[in-house]
């Protein structure tokens, strides 16, 4: 289906970034420090009155005058207004959450952040008293967000103490929501085609054209441009001879990111790298003004025509990031062999960011060789089924791991060309092979 | 900086208990109370050093993790510091010791609770200004209590004075601590 964002968006629940000015019911209560001073109070007090020592009393007399004091009236409401420095984040963007507290009077505010998943606060872990930027009654926590999705912030507690911190009032306010996007994979080469439609870009094709790239000589015809004519060519020839340049073309990408099988270490499972992956060959796509579109494989098929910019790239992240929140609805089953051809253009590049632990793209990604299209694919497999040690679960183990080498043989028996990548490491390492030169793919 | 206050408090208990222990008294009473102050002490350190309740589900931990996070919360939950104060207090109470070996030990335990106060809401010590008039008068009241019982008294009218004030001002801070 192809993907409307902004229909998704306002189906999605919660709007990131919303920052209106909340009011919070502050509850009362006496502090745990006036607590131990009651505590220190009461207990020298009675002994000085069981065994008649006066220095008793003077134990409890600085508690006894702390205590004693007037204290100031109690604000029963505050307005909390919290605004992230930013709605759209990457993982792991440093960015600040700035809290602006009115109606405590004169009563000092103190902020503590109670994240939710995958949402890490910065180093300061919440604003305090005596910090700078509290007594105006604002505060700048910092948080990042260290995986792709919409995420809540979390819940923010406001402690008030008053001027002798004897009463405290606690208030919560939940926090806004954010969208973060993953983080693109570093990616400096691409792979480019040997044959590529005959559209303006910035590849060298083997066509001669208007390019910069030389290619040879020929002789000149009538028509030609003179300011192209290689003279110590025509010196040694005693014809005229003309430079010919390689026509550029741009080529279409489409990028298929398998969020089928989200299995292994939250953060870093084939899910995450394949959206990873795909971000990072979709900015260095479209750096060279390629036209990428992406295509996200789930149990349903969610697709971005190709197209060029930095407005398809947000297309492209927008994608990953409903994806990635959504639950895929187990009965729509995917069909990448349905596609229409505005999805998937003749003579494209399809990158495949996956696992391969589903079948059914397994498949799909040989039905796409068959019918002749360039598939190269990015093994982000970087777990194996858990259990225990025993000689069973070995061997199952085992059983797994040589079914994964067999299709992944079989792939590469079809021509199908298969880099592995950890995800640490840039995507121009395992594809080094194929950016060196042109790909060639036999029909 | 939190750490820092954190290790303050761990002295100023340690001070505390071992002030109000010396000299050792033999007796299954001071035994307890020494054992109940230690344990206080030692638990209330360790609830500074916890922090706040990270909210955390314990759904998917396993049964170690599960009693880390169960112990954790029961240091948190109990009053460690005010049973430290009223085990470390009876302690001294059992000793007969000089007036100015209790006045100090009641300024240690007035800054133990402080640092307590500072590192458990990672406070920094600046928010203490507004009060230092008040402590400081404090401790100049614990400063003559002290010195008032270590001149030799002559008749006990002065003692039963004394008593009859200190048992005002207990009913008077039982009072304050009602309205909140």
């Amino acid at each position: 289906m192809p993907v409307d964002t902004a229909r998704d968006r306002a189906a999605a629940s919660g709007v990131p970034g919303t920052s209106q000015a909340r009011q919070a019911r502050l509850a009362w209560s006496l502090s745990a420090h006036a607590q131990r001073l009651i505590t220190l109070a009461l207990a020298g007090l009675v002994i000085a009155v069981i065994t008649r020592r006066p220095e008793f009393a003077g134990v409890a007399a600085p508690a006894v005058l702390l205590l004693a004091v007037r204290r100031p009236a109690r604000p029963a409401r505050i307005a909390v207004t919290a605004s992230p420095s930013a709605v759209k984040l990457t993982e792991s963007e440093q960015a600040e959450l700035t809290v602006t507290v009115t109606g405590q009077g004169d009563h000092s505010v103190d902020l503590l952040l109670h994240p939710r998943y995958a949402v890490v606060p910065g180093t300061a872990g919440g604003q305090r008293d005596g910090e700078p930027g509290l007594s105006a009654g604002t505060s700048g926590l910092p948080f990042q967000v260290t995986r792709t999705g919409r995420r809540s912030l979390g819940v923010l507690e406001v402690t008030l103490w008053d001027r002798w911190r004897l009463t405290e009032g606690h208030a919560t306010v939940e926090l806004p929501i954010v969208d973060c996007y993953p983080m693109p994979a570093a990616q400096q080469q691409r792979v480019v085609l040997s044959r590529l439609p005959s559209r303006l870009g910035e590849h060298p094709s083997r066509s001669s054209g208007e390019g910069l790239e030389f290619t040879g000589v020929r002789e000149f015809v009538p028509g030609d441009r003179q300011r192209r004519i290689n003279w110590p060519a025509t010196t040694r020839r005693g014809r005229l001879q003309l430079n010919t340049f390689a026509a550029e073309r741009t080529q279409n990408v489409v990028i298929i990111a398998d969020a089928s099988s989200d299995v292994g270490e939250p953060g870093s499972t084939p899910a995450d790298l394949g959206f990873r992956g795909a971000a990072g060959a979709a900015r260095a796509y479209l750096a060279v003004r390629d036209r990428v579109g992406l295509i996200v494989y789930q149990r349903s098929v969610r697709w971005v025509a190709p197209g060029l910019g930095p407005r398809q790239y947000y297309r492209i992240m927008d994608l990953m990031l409903l994806e990635h929140a959504r639950v895929a609805d187990p009965r729509r089953d995917a069909a990448l062999t349905r596609l229409p051809r505005a999805a998937l253009p003749p003579g494209s590049l399809i990158l495949v960011f996956s696992p391969l632990l589903d079948r059914r793209l397994v498949e799909t990604v040989r039905d796409l060789r068959e019918r002749g299209f360039s598939v190269l694919i990015i093994d982000v497999l970087n777990a194996e089924p858990a259990g225990s040690n025993d000689s069973v679960s070995g061997l199952a183990r085992r059983v797994w791991r040589m079914e994964q080498d067999a299709i992944r043989f079989s792939l590469r028996e079809l021509g199908i060309p298969l880099v592995r990548w950890d995800g640490r490491q840039s995507l121009d390492e395992p594809l080094a092979p194929y950016t060196r030169r042109v790909m060639v793919m036999r029909r | 900086m939190t750490a820092r206050i954190i290790g303050a408090a761990g002295l100023l208990a340690a001070a505390c208990v071992v002030w109000s222990a010396l000299p050792l008294r033999h007796g299954a009473l001071a035994a307890v109370l020494l054992a109940v102050a230690i344990a206080c002490a030692l638990l209330s350190l360790a609830r500074l050093a916890l922090g706040p309740t990270s909210g955390e589900g314990a759904a998917y931990l396993n049964v170690a993790q599960r009693s880390a996070l169960n112990l954790a919360d029961l240091a948190r939950q109990w009053p460690w510091a005010e049973g430290m104060v009223v085990a470390v207090l009876v302690l001294e109470a059992l000793h007969r010791s000089p007036p100015w070996h209790t006045g100090l030990l009641g300024a240690a335990l007035l800054a133990y609770l402080f640092a307590s106060h500072l590192a458990e809401s990672r406070a920094r010590p600046a928010v203490l200004r507004p009060q230092a008039p008040l402590i400081a008068a404090g401790l100049g009241l614990l400063a003559l209590a002290a010195g008032a019982a270590a001149l030799p008294s002559g008749t006990g009218s002065a003692a039963e004075v004394l008593a009859l004030v200190a048992a005002v001002a207990a009913i008077a801070v039982a009072g304050l601590a009602i309205p909140v």
